[in-house]
Formats: C-alpha cells, structure tokens, sequence
C-alpha cells in the first residue's frame, strides 16, 4: 500500500497549459553450494501453479544438535498441497545427521519427524528439560511437538503436551515469559484456511496481480489469532493468549516471531512480523500479561505508515550499540524494514543504512544477521522469492519475477551496509523461490554457513569458504534449570574497546531456527577479555581472557530450584 | 482547492465538438446567437444570465459546446458536481470525443474525483494514444488515486511521448519518491531544477528524496527553499518534519508536522509520524488521536483503490497483498 501524496494545484495548473500545447567487482564468492556433496537430498513440495496461498508460504528449516554430538543437524520441512493434502506422506519433511566434513545422513525416519502434515516452519527448545533439543513444528491443520528420545529418535507428544493449535500456524518460538525457569511458547498463526472451500483462483480484482489471475489473499481472507502455551512444568501447556493480551483477536495475518528483551528490563518480549498488517511489539508486564507498543515505539509499520507485508524478522545489535534492532522482510515494492533500537523507541533507519532501497523488487523471507567474515561486525542475509509463479507472464515493472536472488549486506561499520549478493557471485547470483532461512557453523570451523529452504525442489546448502576470515569464538551456553539451552540468555563478548552483544533465540528468520550456539566475530583480536552471559533469570556469569577460534561452553551455576 | 481560474483554463481548452449530430441549419443558427448572448453576457460580468442561456442552449439544441460552456461557468464557481453532471450528459451526447472527456477528467482531477477523472482519461489515452497531455493526466489521477505504481507507468508514457518535460519529471519524481525510489527520483529533479531553479514543488520532491536517501542537510535545505517561497507547502513540511525526527528535535518536528497536516490532510503519513513524535514527547494522548487520523486516512487510501477496482480500472499496484 502506498500513500497518497499531496498532488498540488500548482501542478495541476502548471500542467494544463503547458502540456495543452504539446555492478561490481568478480571477487569469489564466500559461499559455495554444497547441498548434492552434501548429501542432502530433501525436495520441497508446492504445487506448480501456487493456485492457493496455503501452497506458497511453506518452508522452515533448524540447525540443531538433536544427537549432542557437537555437530548441527539439519531439519527441512515440507508441506502438503491441495491435491496431495488427503495423503500426509506425500510430504516427507527431513532431519539430517551431521557426520562431519559436510556430509549428512538422512535419519528422518528412524527419528519419526518426517510427516508432520502440511508442514510450515520449525522451531526448536529442550522442552523438557531434559538436555536434549526437542522440535516443534508448525503446520496447517495441527502442530507437532516432538521430544528428543535421546537414541535417535522422537515421539510425538502434541496431545499430551496440548500444543496442536488447530488452524493455520506459522512462526514459533519458546521463551521463558514467565521467568518461572520452564520455556513456554508462542505461535503465530496466519490465514483461516478450510481446504473444503478455498477461494478461487483470480476470482475477481482481489485476486489479480497487475492485471493478471492469481493466488487470492491474505487480503480479502479472514486472518487468524495466535497462540501462547504456557508452561506448566508438568509435561503440560495451557494456553494464555487471551489471558496475556497476546491473541491477537483483531486476526492478523502472523508470519515470523522474535522473542527478545526490547526494553531492557530483563523480561523476554515478542515482536510479531504480520504480512499486510501492522506488526507486534508486545512489552512483558512482568505479571504474566503484555502491552502491545509496536506504534508508539515505531515497528508496526514503515517509515511513512504503510502496513507492510512482513515474513521474517532478524535480531542484532549490528551497530555495536549493545541493543538489539530489528530488521524484517516484507514483499515485493515495499521495503525490508530496519528498525535501529535507540533505547526508548525504535527508529526506521531502512534508507539510511542502505538496506531499504536494493530489496524493494524482491519477496523477502528467511533473514538473519550474522558476522560472516568474522570481521567483528554482523552483515545480514534476506532471501527471497515470490509468490506468484504467474507473475513471469506479467510485466515485471520495478519488481524482479517469481525467481529471486538473495540480497547478502556486507556490514561497512559505520551504521551502513554494502548489499553485494549480486556482485559476490555463485549461490547469491541464483533466482530461486527461497522461503525459510538459518545460519550456523556446520563445520564448527568458525565461519558461518547458511541452509536455505527453496519452496521448489532442492534447498541450499551453502558452504562458508571465506578466505582470510576473522578470529572468532562460539559461544554454547548451559541453563542450570529446565531452560537447558538458556533461551534468553545475552552474551557480552568484549574484546579492547568493541562489545559484542548476542542473544539465545528460539524462533528465528522466517519460520526457522538458527544455531543457538552464539557466534563473535573477532577481527583482529585474538582473545576477547571478558564474556559475560547475562542468564535469563537476571543472574551474571562472567569468563575472562578467553582465547579466540574455539567453541566455548558456559554453565550456570546451579541455582535454587523454583 | 483549485482555483476557478484554473478551472476555465481547463475548460477553455475543449474545442467544439465533432463528434455531435449537427443541427438544422436554422436550429445551429439559433443555437450559435443563444451562444453569443450568454457570451455577451458573461463578458458584461453577468454569470447568472449567462448559464441561464448556456442552460437553455443545452436543453433546446442538445448543444455539446453550451454544455461544455457551462461546465466551465459552473467549476468555476466551485461547483464541481454541477460541472460534471453536465458533463456527463454531454459525454452521453459525444460519448467519445476527445474535448468532452479531457474536460471531464480536468475538472474531475481539480475537485479532488480521481475514479471519476480516471473513468475519462483511461479511453482518452486509448483514443488518442500519443497525447502526452492525456497520459500525464492519467499519471496525476493514478497518484492521487494512491496507485503508484500505475500512475509510474502512466507518467512515464508521458515522458516517452515527451521527453524532459519539468511537469511530468516533476510528477514523476514524486510518485518515484511514494514508491520508495528515491536514487531514481532525485536525478529527475535535479534536472528539472537546472532548467527552473526556483520550481517549489521540484525543490520539495527532491528534499523528499534527499530526506528518503539519508541526505538530511540537503534535504534541509532544499525544503527551507520551498518552504520560503511557500510556508504551508506540505510536503516541504514533511521533510522538515522527518529530517528534525530523525535529529531527535521531537518538538519542533510536531510544529513542522503539524503544518503538514494542516496543508494535506489526506496524508496517513504525516498523522503516522505525527504519532511517533507525540509519543516520543511523551503525549500519549496525542499519539493515539494522530493514530487514529492515521488509520483512517489509510483506509480511506485503501478505499479508493478499492473504488477503483470496483469500477473496474486496471490497478496495477500491489493490492492483493
């Protein structure tokens, strides 16, 4: 939606007489796509046509350590269609066993993850507490909750637990909200979908797109409320949306979520990305309840107000401010959305930081801030796609086709960024229709990798090879509670003067997970002089002198239980 | 909010119609002398006297040309629905003459009716498809429509059919800026500028895209220019208003928007930002009612996009989203 601009008389006059009368360097690529060597075979199903907007939305993926092996495996989800949805194995979403060397196992049906319906994105909290990392996934018609069986495999404890959310679920994430020591969990939810009656196929001008038939929605289709899960500590979860002031009974169309302390008062909030409405910031009361702030603080929509379609969300502190800002992908012809955190509000820096004006002709997704060269400061990745496979047919205008590149910032330091995917080359330079989207050392070489799943075919396996990189550190934090993963938990890496701020998410990009392990780049520094992790129950551990170029993990004294 | 003068220039333009049955010759005979007197009359300055006879001539002889007269006598007044039913009924007489439907769109475009000037300029610029004329008055009913990426569309045709015209740049230059394109705006301006240096509403649609771009001192003062020659111009204080936000001046920044408000009160972002700057002032109050007339003015935008599909224009714009 654009604004109406004033269109002055004067011009209008003016017309009236007047007119009456008559790219870059060929440096390499840091990434090389390694998905066939990988073996990493997972096809993700959408129909050709994308006649429906159920068939366009799907395709999270998590880099977990389910085997606590050391190693990030790698989970994929698929997603039915309308013609395949009465055969739930038509889908087969995949969890891949990371042996090393960047070669992956497909253990998904020994672990019992692959059908979890019509699947849609994933996220990942040990949420039972017992050490190991469970998975929830989100899916239309019921969510799943899998826990970790600790051999391998995985049971499907949805009923028990009382977390299928019916409907049309999106984005999740789990977070201690509650500060009660045990994860709870949020769901977005998106568009209320009976497959028995699916809006037609360009039915009338609510379904076109420049002129042309196409999927109908999410406008003109009724929106859904979302769901928060809290924890019992029994096994059990009850939900609390409505209770909390988190429901969102107004319907909107919920995509990605972010959990995080936004105003610094050491209780976890919730930021909601809505495509075509405003989008959530919810403030923890502390009383078990939320203030919704998303205007008033300035992320609900874009810098001239229009209500943006927003699908995934990063978090960093890519300023070195210690506040994390938020950066959101929207659709194509609007922009992707950095809101710089500058304590008490947030501020739309999109232009300014020269991030806003290279995305606006792409469908932006999957998104995750991240020092890829480790060269202390965090670049940024948004991949994208359309979705609308008829739109190659169409006059493109100012907008790429249905096929996408990634956009790839190179972070310059100075609160700006160098989009350079075109100008890196190799997978960037690809069009592809990519939806869900983590990051995570593979390798544990201490150079970021990237997963991407494309919403056609093959995903991306993207392999970091950059030369000369940083030092680093990575960073695996040990909850002393139920919270074993610590979700919540701010790291502080200092290195001389810089200040590295990273936060434990569950939840992230556009339906995904990214690696909860966190990742410093260091620069030159070979040591950063003090990290210290601030729990999320408030409580401070503090490291020094700890050498760089290895992964640490960090435990939590163990703490009276609550 | 267009001046009467404005309106019979618009009209003065229509030449007779063509497309009209010609009377008997005794009747055009008739018809032209009724024509003459309420000229006579209008030049001796009585209106009233005037639109009775072009009323007359209308009714009698089915007169195209004493319609369009009087359309001109009755915009000019401000009476833009007595204009346009008038017109209308000469559309129904010409339905496809050229003078009839530019007339329409005119003085639709001048009362603030973009569905009802699109309704006419979108056969216009079929019918007569390499008038740069139509096609810019297409652009300018898109924007204010609120669709801009087909008004983008529209105005560039202009600017093929004739290049480097300020006008169209300048019009181009702000549906660029709506859109965001605000490294493809600014180059236009610019040039527009160095053939009219002192142009207010290229200096305010280059202030914009300069404040777009981050450039905020450029943009300062650019829109201060525009701003001196015209105080209340609203986008000029937009900008002002934006630049001093993004300074953290919250005050001054709501005195500024307060003035873009006053000037365009259709725009939801200026009651956007305005809400921002209440807020950060701590006016709670005031950020919520300027939420309010944002979201209203949103809607409204939304619902003239909507009329326009209704009405079964090509919207081009990213609406299903």
């Amino acid at each position: 939606m654009k604004s109406l601009r004033p269109i002055h008389g004067l011009l209008l006059a003016a017309s009236l007489g007047s007119l009456a009368g008559a790219a870059g360097s060929s440096s390499v690529s840091p990434f090389r796509d390694v998905t066939r060597e990988a073996g990493v075979t997972f096809e993700h199903h959408a129909a050709p046509e994308k006649k429906y907007i159920v068939e366009s939305m799907s395709g999270g993926v998590a880099l977990f350590d389910f085997d606590r092996d050391g190693r990030l495996d790698l989970y994929l989800v698929d997603s039915l269609t309308v013609d395949t949805a009465g055969d739930p194995k038509a889908a087969r979403s995949a969890l891949y066993r990371n042996l090393g060397g960047f070669k992956f196992e497909d253990v998904t049906d020994k672990a019992g993850v692959g059908h979890p319906g019509w699947g849609m994105g994933v996220c990942v909290a040990d949420v039972d507490g017992d050490g190991w990392d469970d998975l929830y996934v989100t899916a239309l018609g019921g969510n799943k909750l899998y826990t970790n069986g600790r051999n391998g495999t995985f049971s499907d404890v949805t009923a028990a637990a009382g977390v299928g959310a019916a409907g049309w679920s999106t984005g999740c994430g789990f977070a201690d909200y509650d500060r009660d020591g045990d994860l709870d969990l949020f769901v977005a939810r998106y568009v209320r979908m009976d497959l028995t009656k699916l809006p037609q196929f360009g039915k009338d001008k609510t379904c076109e797109y420049r002129g042309i038939p196409v999927q109908c929605g999410p406008r003109g289709l009724p929106g859904e409320s979302d769901f928060l899960f809290r924890n019992d500590g029994n096994g059990r979860f009850t939900e609390v949306g409505d209770k909390a002031g988190v429901a969102d009974r107004g319907a909107s169309f919920g995509l990605g979520i972010a959990w995080f302390d936004a105003n610094d008062d050491g209780w976890p909030d919730l930021y909601v990305a809505n495509d075509s409405m405003g989008n959530f910031l919810y403030l923890n009361r502390k009383d078990g309840t939320f203030e919704e702030a998303g205007f008033p603080r300035g992320v609900a929509v874009s810098e001239d107000g229009s209500e943006q379609g927003s699908m995934g969300i990063a978090l960093g502190d890519y300023n070195r401010t210690g506040r994390f800002s938020l950066f959101v992908t929207n659709f194509a012809e609007e922009y992707n959305a950095l809101y710089r955190h500058d304590g008490a509000h947030f501020t739309d820096v999109s232009f300014r930081s020269k991030t806003a004006a290279s995305s606006l002709p792409f469908v932006g997704w999957g998104t995750t801030f991240f020092d890829y060269d480790n060269d202390g400061w965090l670049d940024l990745i948004a991949v994208n796609g359309h979705v609308y496979p008829q739109l190659d047919k169409a006059r493109l205008g100012a907008s790429a086709g249905y096929r996408q590149r990634a956009l790839f910032y190179r972070n310059k330091g100075d609160g700006t960024f160098d989009e350079v995917g075109r100008t890196l080359g190799g997978p960037f330079a690809v069009e592809r229709v990519s939806r869900g989207s983590a990051v995570g050392d593979l390798d544990n070489d201490g150079r970021l990798d990237v997963v991407i799943n494309d919403l056609d075919g093959s995903p991306q396996v993207l392999r970091n090879e950059v030369p000369d990189a940083g030092n680093w550190l990575i960073v695996k934090l040990r909850g002393a509670g139920a919270n074993t993963n610590a979700i919540g938990a701010v790291v502080t890496a200092r290195a001389g003067d810089v200040r590295h701020v990273r936060l434990v998410q569950s939840g992230t990009s556009y339906i995904s997970q990214d690696d909860m392990r966190l990742h410093v780049g260091l620069g030159a520094s070979t040591s950063a002089d003090v990290v210290e992790v601030r729990w999320p129950d408030g409580t401070t551990t503090k490291r020094e002198q700890v050498k760089a170029n290895q992964i640490i993990e960090i435990a939590q004294p163990t703490t009276p239980s609550r | 909010m267009l001046p009467g003068v404005m309106l019979s220039l618009v009209i003065s333009l229509a030449a007779p119609p063509q497309a009209a049955p010609p009377p008997p010759e005794a009747a055009a005979a008739m018809r032209d002398r009724v024509l003459e007197q309420a000229a006579a009359e209008l030049q001796a300055g009585r209106r009233a006297e005037a639109k009775k006879l072009l009323a007359s001539a209308a009714e009698r002889f089915t007169s195209v040309r004493a319609m369009l007269q009087l359309a001109r006598l009755q915009s000019g007044e401000g009476d833009a629905a007595g204009a346009l039913a008038t017109l209308d009924r000469a559309r129904t007489l010409a339905p496809d003459t050229e003078e009839v439907l530019s007339a329409i769109a005119q003085v639709a475009l001048a009362a603030r009716r973009p569905v009802q000037a699109l309704l006419a300029l979108e056969p216009l610029t079929r019918l007569a498809p390499r008038i740069a004329r139509h096609h810019y008055l297409f652009g300018v009913a898109l924007m204010q429509a609120g669709d801009m990426p087909a008004a983008t569309e529209a105005l560039q045709a202009a600017d093929r059919l004739e290049p480097g015209h300020n006008l169209t740049s300048i019009a181009l230059g702000i549906a660029l800026n709506s859109r965001k394109m605000f490294g493809d705006a600014k180059p236009l301006l610019l040039h527009v500028l160095e053939r009219e240096p002192d142009n207010v509403e290229a200096l305010a649609a280059l202030a914009e895209a300069e404040e777009g771009l981050g450039e905020l001192d450029a943009a300062d003062s650019h829109a201060a220019r525009a701003l001196a020659a015209t105080p209340s111009h609203p986008t000029a204080n937009l900008v002002v208003g934006m630049v001093l936000m993004k300074r953290d001046r919250y005050q001054e920044a709501r005195d500024a928007l307060e003035r873009a408000a006053a000037a365009d009160t259709e725009s939801p972002k200026v009651y956007y930002q305005l809400s921002l700057a209440c807020a950060r002032l701590g006016d709670s109050a005031g950020a919520s009612r300027n939420r309010e007339l944002y979201q209203q003015k949103l809607r409204a935008m939304e619902a003239r996009i909507e009329e326009l599909r209704r009405v079964g224009l090509p919207s081009r714009g990213e609406m299903p989203r």
